[in-house]
C-alpha cells in the first residue's frame, strides 16, 4: 500500500472510530458565546469576561479596528469594541478568533501551506458575504462565518497526518509523502471533521451544511447560505487565492452556474471580488 | 436579424424563449428535441442556439456533441434546470457561451444571449438599426441612467417620507421604505442617485447597514437624516459610513443645497438613450446654477462624441427641465450645443418651452434648430 493511501486510511479510521480529538472553542470565548446568547444578557459581563484574557482582548480589538471593518474611529477599549460590535458580530469576531487559532502551526512543513488556507477562507467568507447581500439571501453574517469555515476541517486534518506521517516514518524511515499528495489527502478527508468540529462549536445547521458539501449547488435553495459559500469558494479559487490543485474546468463550471443560481451578473461579480486578494491578506 | 434556435421538450419553455427573444427583434426558430434540432441547423442557418439538457431522443448534450463534431461552431446558450457541476464541465468542454438555470427571468436570458452574440446591451432599443452581424456592430451607448433621478428613504416614520416628497423637484422620483430590509429590496431592483437613512433606524446596526448599502448601490450618496441630539452628530455618522447628514426638522434650503450636491456635483446630469439626450434638471443654489451649466456643457461634449460614434446622424435633446432663471446663460448654453452638434454633422431636433425658443431665437448659432413642445411630437418629425 501506498504511504499516502496508508495515511488517508488512518485518518479516516479515526474519522470512523471518533477518536479524533478535536480542537475546542477556547474556554473564554465559548463562554462569551454563551453569555450573548443569554436572553437577559449583560454586555458588561461579556466585557469583563474579555477582559481576562488579554490575548483575545488585543485580538478583539485588531479585528474590530481592521480594514475590513471601514469607516469607524478606532476602538480603544474592549467596552466600546463590544458596544460597537452588537452580540451578534461579537460571536462572529469570537469563533473567527478561535478559527485562526487552528489555522496555525509550528511546523515548518505546513505552515504556509495553513496559512494560505486561512487567507483563502478569509476570501470566501467576505465573497460569500457580499453575495449575501446582493443576492438578497437570508443573513450576510452566517454566510461570512459559513465562508470562514468551510475548510476548517483542513488544517485539523493536516495536523493529524503530521502525527500519522511520524508514526509511519519511525518503522519504515525510507517512505516520504510529497507535497501535493499530501494536499491531496487533506482534501479528501477534511469535510466530516470540520463538520465534527462545527458541531461541537454549536455552530449553526446552516453552517454545517455550507462545510458539509461543496461540490454541487442546492438548486431547491438558490439563495442558501450553502450556495453563497460555494460559489464564493469557486471564485475564489478561479482569483487563485487558494492552496492545493484546482480541477479548472469544475472550478469554471462552478462559477458559471453560480453566476445564473444568484443572479450575480459580470459586472456585480467583477465589482464584488475586485479586492479580494487584499481584503484576505490585509486581515489574515 | 440574427436567428435564433431554441431547442427544449417543454412548449411551454419554448413560447417564452420565443417571446423574449423575439421581443429583441431576433427571428426564432424552435425544435423539441437534439434530433429536430440538428435536422433545424441543417435546414438554414442560425447565429444562437438556446438549449435545454434534458430532452427525449437526443439530449442537449447529445446534440451539442454531434454538432460540433460535425464542425458546427453556432455558439450556444444552455437554458436548463440542470445544476450538476460535472454536466457543466462537460458541456463547457464542448464549448458553450453561457448559462441560464431554469427558473429563469427572461432579462438574464436577453442579456447573455446579446453576450453570446457579441451585441450592445441596448440592442432592443438602439441596435435595431445596427449591422446584423457582430463584428460590423457600432459601439454601444450607455444605458439611460435613472439612478440620476431616483431616491430612496429608508425611515420608520412614513411623515418623514412625506415630507421628502413635499420637498424634492417633481422630476426626482422618490421611494421610500420603513425597514432597513425593504430598503435593501428596493436596492436591489433600482438604481438610486441618494439614499436617505434614519440615524436611529429601529433595529438596525448603521455601520453594517452602510456597507450593504453601499455593495448595492456603489454611486449612491449616503446620507443620514437626524436629530441634532450632539454636537458631534455629524462626525459620528461619518464614521458609521454615511457621505452626509441631513438634520431633521428639514429646512427647504439644507435639502436644496444636499439636492445640488448630489445631483450636481456628481455629474449625473445627462442620460441618453438610443439618440434621445435628457438634460437633469437643477436643484441646488442660484450660486451653484453656472457651476451646472459648465459641468453640463462637458458632459455634453462626451455625448455628441458617443453620438458620432454610435453613427446617428440625428439626435433629440430634450431642455425640458432646463433652469430658466438666468435666461441669457440658459440660452447661450442650448446655442452652443447646437452649435457644436452642427459643426459635427449630427442634425438636433430640441423640446422645450415656448420660453426656450424664444431664448435660443436670439442666437445666430442655434438658427435652423428645430424646437418642439414634446418629445413625442420631436420623434414623429424625424
Amino acid at each position: 500500500m501506498k504511504f499516502a493511501e496508508q495515511l488517508e486510511q488512518i485518518v479516516k479510521a479515526r474519522i470512523e472510530s471518533d477518536s479524533l480529538t478535536l480542537p475546542a472553542l477556547p474556554a473564554v470565548a465559548f463562554k462569551a458565546i454563551e453569555l450573548t446568547r443569554a436572553p437577559d444578557i449583560n454586555l458588561q459581563d461579556v466585557v469583563a469576561l474579555i477582559e481576562k484574557d488579554p490575548i483575545l482582548a488585543a485580538q478583539i480589538l485588531r479585528l474590530c479596528n481592521s480594514v475590513a471593518m471601514t469607516t469607524r474611529e478606532p476602538c480603544s477599549s474592549i467596552s466600546q469594541a463590544v458596544t460597537r460590535l452588537g452580540t451578534k458580530n461579537l460571536r462572529t469576531t469570537l469563533v473567527e478568533i478561535s478559527a485562526r487559532r487552528i489555522f496555525e502551526s509550528r511546523d515548518v512543513k505546513i505552515a504556509a501551506a495553513v496559512k494560505a488556507l486561512w487567507e483563502h477562507s478569509r476570501a470566501v467568507a467576505q465573497l460569500a458575504q457580499r453575495v449575501a447581500v446582493v443576492a438578497g439571501a437570508a443573513d450576510p453574517d452566517t454566510a461570512y462565518l459559513a465562508g470562514l469555515l468551510h475548510d476548517v476541517g483542513k488544517p485539523v486534518v493536516a495536523t493529524i497526518l503530521l502525527e500519522a506521517e511520524s508514526q509511519i516514518l519511525q518503522r519504515n524511515a525510507r517512505l516520504w509523502i510529497d507535497f501535493s499528495t499530501w494536499m491531496d489527502v487533506v482534501q479528501r478527508c477534511h469535510r466530516p471533521i470540520g463538520l465534527s468540529l462545527a458541531q461541537k462549536w454549536q455552530l449553526s445547521d446552516e453552517i454545517q451544511h455550507a462545510i458539509q458539501e461543496c461540490a454541487d449547488y442546492d438548486p431547491g435553495n438558490r439563495l442558501s447560505t450553502g450556495n453563497a459559500v460555494r460559489f464564493a469558494n469557486a471564485v475564489a479559487k478561479q482569483l487563485g487565492i487558494y492552496a492545493g490543485a484546482v480541477n479548472a474546468e469544475e472550478n469554471d463550471a462552478l462559477v458559471m452556474v453560480g453566476r445564473s443560481l444568484l443572479g450575480i451578473d459580470d459586472e456585480t461579480l467583477t465589482r464584488l471580488s475586485k479586492d479580494l486578494k487584499e481584503k484576505s491578506r490585509d486581515t489574515a | 436579424m440574427p436567428r435564433i434556435l431554441t431547442v427544449d421538450d417543454s412548449r411551454s419553455i419554448r413560447m417564452i424563449v420565443s417571446k423574449a427573444l423575439g421581443e429583441l427583434g431576433f427571428e426564432m426558430g424552435e425544435a423539441d428535441d437534439g434530433n429536430a434540432g440538428l435536422k433545424k441547423l441543417q435546414e438554414g442557418s442560425y447565429d444562437l442556439v438556446v438549449l435545454d439538457v434534458t430532452m427525449p431522443n437526443l439530449d442537449g448534450p447529445g446534440m451539442l456533441a454531434k454538432m460540433r463534431e460535425s464542425g458546427d461552431k453556432t455558439p450556444v446558450v444552455m437554458l436548463t434546470s440542470e445544476s450538476k457541476t460535472s454536466i457543466i464541465a462537460a458541456l463547457m468542454k464542448l464549448g458553450i457561451q453561457d448559462y441560464v438555470l431554469k427558473p429563469f427571468k427572461g432579462d438574464e436570458l436577453k442579456i447573455k444571449v446579446l453576450k453570446a452574440l457579441k451585441l450592445p446591451a441596448d440592442y432592443a432599443s438602439a441596435g435595431r438599426a445596427a449591422p446584423a452581424s457582430a463584428a460590423d456592430a457600432c459601439p454601444s451607448l450607455p444605458a439611460a441612467t435613472p439612478s440620476a433621478s431616483r431616491i430612496l428613504v429608508i425611515d420608520d416614520m412614513e411623515n418623514v417620507h412625506k415630507k421628502v416628497r413635499s420637498l424634492v423637484p417633481a422630476e426626482l422620483m422618490v421611494d421610500a421604505s420603513l425597514n432597513a430590509s425593504d430598503g435593501m429590496g428596493l436596492c436591489r431592483a433600482n438604481k438610486y442617485g441618494l439614499i436617505l437613512v434614519d440615524g436611529e433606524l429601529p433595529d438596525s446596526n448603521l455601520p453594517s447597514l452602510t456597507k450593504q448599502l453601499r455593495l448595492l448601490q456603489p454611486k449612491a450618496v449616503l446620507v443620514a437624516l437626524t436629530l441634532r441630539s450632539a454636537n458631534n452628530i455629524a462626525v459620528e455618522m461619518h464614521a458609521q459610513g454615511f457621505d452626509d447628514v441631513l438634520f431633521k426638522p428639514f429646512a427647504n434650503e439644507a435639502v436644496a443645497a444636499l439636492l445640488g450636491r448630489c445631483f450636481v456635483e456628481n455629474q449625473q446630469l445627462v442620460s441618453i438613450q438610443e439618440n434621445l439626450v435628457q438634460l437633469a434638471g437643477f436643484h441646488g443654489r442660484d450660486d451653484k446654477l453656472e457651476h451646472y451649466f459648465v459641468e453640463l456643457a462637458a458632459k455634453m461634449k462626451e455625448v455628441l462624441t458617443k453620438l458620432a460614434e454610435a453613427c446617428f446622424d440625428s439626435a433629440v435633446l430634450d431642455a425640458s427641465f432646463l433652469p430658466l432663471s438666468q435666461p441669457l446663460r440658459a440660452g447661450q448654453f442650448v446655442a452652443e450645443v447646437c452649435k457644436t452638434f452642427a459643426e459635427t454633422g449630427v442634425v438636433l431636433r430640441l423640446v422645450g418651452s415656448s420660453e426656450l425658443a424664444t431664448l435660443v431665437g436670439r442666437f445666430e448659432e442655434a438658427k435652423g434648430v428645430r424646437l418642439f413642445h414634446s418629445l413625442e411630437e420631436a420623434r414623429a418629425a424625424a
